[in-house]
């Protein structure tokens, strides 16, 4: 394996509940090297969701520690972390979460906006031209309501690549689409890791198996195998 | 614009309804406000502008005579700035419909331009058998320019007085609300009506002087009248430049605007449920713009500007709304004061003032729920969904008996404790000021009830000259339809400080001991008994004027040139005039003079209600016997003219009570909302499981009733302190009137009726909503 530019060491990740505390992860070492595309599978409630929101930045371990590219991410400040979120890390949702008010290309420019990336006047060409490279520049200034799962998830997937970021993290990406466009989301996924990212699929999906070149296997929170 | 500014603008226009609210909520309390910033303002300037212009009097000696050497000696003083005689008689305006007291001036001169410059508005100055009347009292004289009116001062029959003028005198309270005509004439009028008496006024040099200063300066002046040779019979000194009824109007507005800041602080209460509402339907919108890298302080900027600009578009509402109410309100309030409020141009500074606050209140407001919503954690907002999740019900309110529905209603009130507390705390604080305006208004009723408990007279009757007593009462009594009567001695008294001051007048009247008329609730002490020599009961504002009027103690008084020491026995609440009471025998005994000058009466049963024809057959039958009538009075007039001044203070505060319970409402259907966007789920949940349109939209009934009658209650009691400190304070600034809490049990009833009608307007729109719900699409996200 190459230099992990991803290392996750001793993650422990709990959640107090009413009914007392739910281990979502224990004990879990990784490493993932850059340019891999990488599959996280496991049932409901296996860890996959609390596995990429640590990788992103987007929760915290309890106990252990997120390494990106050397540097420590849990250690962050709220306000670090986000600065850091905006320029090294790209999120695919299962539900697509585009802002409903906003257009699909200024869905796209937002992280751009909030990141400070690249000069005010050049963001809405930028989000256009990543628009038209998904196929859909024609639906640039159309609200989300008014667009397919496809098309609302292929905006989404500009959105996660607006800044360029190192990572892409899915969380099932695949889950709310018919099966054409889930393939053609998973090409997608495919030429963003050629172009040198990583991603990170957590996925029930088979077929985005077929894609990863690596698969994660969580089971009740710990890493059962990898392949 | 930037997509994030460019968001905000459409959730601005996607929530027209939450946004109008809000605008709407803020644009209450803002116009509250602004319009009392604005009225005070305009009052201000013409406070300062009119009545400070007028050059008002410094001190007034009521003296037995004057003449021009010496107010010429008291003029060439160097620590005074002008002085003027006039003579002053009490009279009474005879009309077909009744009589009503007047007063009438004989200025030295009209056109006076050194103090207490008076004005004519319309006609001309009187001359002989003529009178200019006073503008604030031209309608409770019936009369106008060119129409005789029938003024009695003093003996015989009433005089006819041609009124050729309208005047304006900034110094003298409104006739409308003092129920007095105050009219101007001339020297020879009062000389040829038998009346008057002369008085010399005076203003310092001293451009801002205090009470004490005038005070020494009114003793030169009295040296200077007494070297040449006049009796002082009293020196009154005024509070320095201020307004006769400047303590009512400070009342009036600080109480108003204390309130007015409540309503703005309910409104900003509203702000922080509306924001609320607006951020929980937003938390996944949050999570996921923190998500793709916006920091807590860009996402705390979007949202406070948000409610910044909520704040400035409510103050776009409420500044012109203010300003069209703070117009009609100076001018009232200038009627009040008797000046009017020349100029309405609202100065640019209250402007600024209303915009700051605006824009300030909603983002202070907002702050603290902003700041939690863009500090929650990212990973559980996506979890969680719009309307910011259901909360976890780890505990619930069990009645046995009551229904299920009902009493799942009752835990929903219960859900969100904070919620529920800030919707209450809105509520509550319109209802407490609905409540306590309601009991301030049955408090003044039954505090002036209380003052003239012990007073049992109908009216009185003051004669020109003093009588013996047995004459007076002897022909009062013969009177048709007089039950009772007493003639009372008067006597203007002084009591010398240590230091060798002379000490502020007061009056002492003697009445019979024991008194059929007379018999007040006690404060301290005890009244007067037969058999009290030199022994004094004092009204509470004497005892609070000076400390030496304690019971048991003695005070040495200087009553007609004569020093004795008197006992103080007694404190009576007595009509908030400095007061001292003694017996009839002894007054005399110490004066010298045992004569009376005042006829207290009451009226047989049946004519109590309306005394006037008896007062008219007891003067009637005081002047065939040949005793000369000044004035009368009856007691349901003084009593009514204290009242007008009174409550016309609580009326403000009963509509302010109004404009928050709008509030209350607007915030309860706020918090209702919210509970329908956060239980999206649960109720199609219920809609799945069959549960009908009626019993949906009757559980958000139950809750919105429960809250609301929850509000209520706390409101009751929470109006118990508000009524007490409101009554306090108004007792201490409008009148030196102690305030009886009198809890009103309507105003209690009223406000459950408002906050039942509440809690079904705020229910229907959140009804409305949750009916709207799809069962699948509240069970798909």
């Amino acid at each position: 394996m190459q230099t992990p530019f991803i290392t996750l060491r001793g993650i422990h990740k709990e959640y107090p509940t009413p009914a007392g505390r739910f281990f979502a992860l224990e004990a879990v070492d990784l490493e993932l090297a850059a340019g891999e595309l990488v599959a996280v599978v496991g049932r409901s409630g296996s860890g996959k969701s609390t596995l990429l929101n640590l990788l992103g930045g987007i929760d915290r371990p309890t106990a252990g520690e997120v390494l990106v590219g050397g540097e420590a991410v849990h250690a962050l400040s709220e306000s670090e972390l986000s600065r850091w979120r905006g320029r090294n890390v790209g999120i695919v949702f299962q539900f697509f979460q585009l802002l409903p008010s906003l257009t699909a290309v200024e869905n796209v420019m937002l992280p751009m906006d909030f990141a400070g990336r690249w000069p005010a006047g050049e963001r809405r060409e930028r989000a256009t031209r990543r628009l038209a490279e998904l196929g859909i520049a024609g639906q640039a200034d159309k609200l989300p309501a008014t667009l397919s799962g496809g098309q609302q998830q292929r905006v989404a997937v500009a959105r996660a690549l607006a800044n360029d970021p190192a990572i892409v993290l899915a969380d099932e990406p695949t889950g709310n689409l018919d099966s054409r466009s889930a393939r053609e989301l998973l090409a997608l996924l495919g030429e963003v890791v050629r172009e040198g990212r990583t991603v990170v699929v957590a996925t029930h999906d088979r077929a985005a198996l077929a894609h990863a070149s690596r698969t994660v296997s969580l089971a009740d929170g710990r890493i059962g195998e990898a392949a | 614009m930037s997509p994030r500014w460019r968001k905000v603008l459409r959730d601005v226009s996607l929530h027209k309804g939450r946004t109008l609210l809000a605008i709407l909520a803020l644009a209450t309390g803002l116009t509250g406000t602004g319009a009392l910033l604005d009225t005070w303002s305009l009052v201000r300037r013409a406070t300062a502008g009119t009545y400070l212009a007028s050059l008002p009097v410094s001190a007034t000696l009521r003296v037995e005579r004057v003449d021009e050497a010496m107010l010429g000696e008291i003029r060439a003083s160097p620590r005074v700035a002008a002085a003027h005689a006039q003579r002053v008689a009490s009279a009474t305006l005879v009309a077909e419909t009744g009589e009503t007291p007047a007063l009438l001036f004989a200025p030295d001169t009209f056109e006076r331009t050194d103090m207490a410059r008076f004005s004519l508005t319309a006609g001309r100055w009187p001359r002989d058998g003529e009178v200019a009347l006073e503008g604030s009292s031209l309608e409770l004289s019936g009369a106008s320019v060119g129409e005789h009116i029938r003024v009695r001062a003093g003996s015989g029959e009433p005089a006819a007085l041609a009124v050729t003028g309208v005047a304006h005198d900034v110094s003298v309270a409104p006739g409308w609300m003092d129920h007095v005509v105050y009219g101007f004439v001339t020297a020879a009028t009062l000389r040829r009506l038998g009346a008057g008496a002369q008085e010399i006024q005076f203003r310092v040099r001293d451009a801002a002087p205090t009470r004490e200063n005038v005070r020494a300066v009114a003793e030169e002046v009295r040296a200077i009248a007494e070297r040449h040779g006049a009796r002082v019979l009293s020196v009154s000194v005024p509070v320095p430049n201020e307004h006769v009824h400047a303590a009512q109007m400070d009342s009036l507005l600080l109480t108003q605007g204390a309130f007015a800041l409540l309503a703005l602080a309910a409104c900003a209460l509203l702000v922080v449920n509306l924001m609320a509402a607006l951020l929980a339907g937003q938390s996944r919108e949050i999570a996921v713009m923190k998500a793709v890298g916006a920091s807590p302080r860009q996402l705390l900027a979007m949202y406070l500007a948000y409610a910044a600009a909520l704040g400035l578009a409510a103050t776009a509402v409420a500044m012109p709304l203010g300003a069209a109410i703070a117009r009609p309100y100076a001018a009232l309030k200038g009627q009040m004061l008797n000046f009017p409020v020349e100029g309405f141009a609202i100065p640019a500074w209250s402007f600024a003032l209303q915009a700051i606050a605006g824009a300030l209140v909603p983002v202070i407001a907002a702050a603290f729920t902003v700041r939690r919503a863009c500090r929650a954690g990212v990973a559980q907002s996506l979890r969680e969904g719009a309307g910011g999740g259901e909360r976890l019900v780890t505990r619930r309110i069990a009645i046995p008996g009551v229904a299920r529905p009902l009493m799942l209603s009752l835990n929903n009130a219960f859900r969100n404790r904070g919620r529920l507390a800030l919707t209450l705390a809105t509520l509550a604080a319109g209802g407490a000021v609905f409540v306590a305006a309601h009991n301030l208004r049955a408090s003044v009723v039954e505090s002036v009830d209380a003052m003239f408990i012990g007073f049992r007279q109908d009216f009185l009757l003051r004669v020109a000259e003093p009588q013996p007593a047995q004459r007076l009462e002897s022909l009062v009594r013969a009177a048709e339809g007089v039950a009772l009567a007493e003639a009372w001695a008067t006597a203007s008294a002084q009591a010398p400080d240590p230091g060798g001051a002379p000490g502020d007048h007061f009056t002492v009247l003697g009445v019979p001991v024991p008194s059929t008329l007379m018999s007040p609730a006690v404060l301290a002490g005890r009244w007067l008994v037969p058999g009290d020599e030199r022994a004094l009961v004092v009204t509470r504002p004497l005892a609070a004027s000076d400390t030496r009027f304690q019971p048991g103690r003695e005070i040495t008084l200087a009553i007609g040139g004569n020093e004795a020491p008197w006992k103080v026995v007694g404190t009576i609440e007595g009509l908030g005039q400095p007061i001292a009471y003694a017996s009839r025998d002894a007054l005399g005994r110490a004066r010298g003079d045992e004569r009376a000058t005042l006829v207290m009466a009451a009226a047989e049963l049946p004519d109590r209600a309306h005394p006037l024809p008896v007062a008219m057959r007891a003067r009637a039958s005081l002047e065939e016997g040949g005793v000369r009538v000044a004035t009368s009075a009856l007691a349901l007039e003084m009593r009514r003219a204290l009242e007008d001044h009174l409550l016309l203070v609580v009326q403000f505060l009963g509509a302010l009570g109004w404009v928050m319970l709008a509030v209350g409402g607007m915030g309860l259907a706020s918090t209702l909302g919210l509970a329908v966007l956060e239980r999206t789920r649960e109720i199609g949940v219920m809609r799945a499981i069959g549960a009908p349109h009626g019993t949906i939209a009757g559980m958000l009934h139950a809750e919105s009733l429960a809250i609301a009658l929850m509000a209520w209650a706390i409101a009751l009691a929470a109006s118990v302190p508000a009524s007490v400190a409101l009554g306090k304070a108004f007792g201490a600034v409008m009148f030196p009137v102690p305030m009886h809490l009198a809890p009103d049990l309507s105003g209690s009833l009223q406000w459950l009726a408002a906050v039942v009608a509440i809690s079904v307007a705020a229910c229907a729109g959140p009804s409305l909503r949750a009916l709207r719900i799809p069962a699948v699409r509240a069970l798909s996200d």
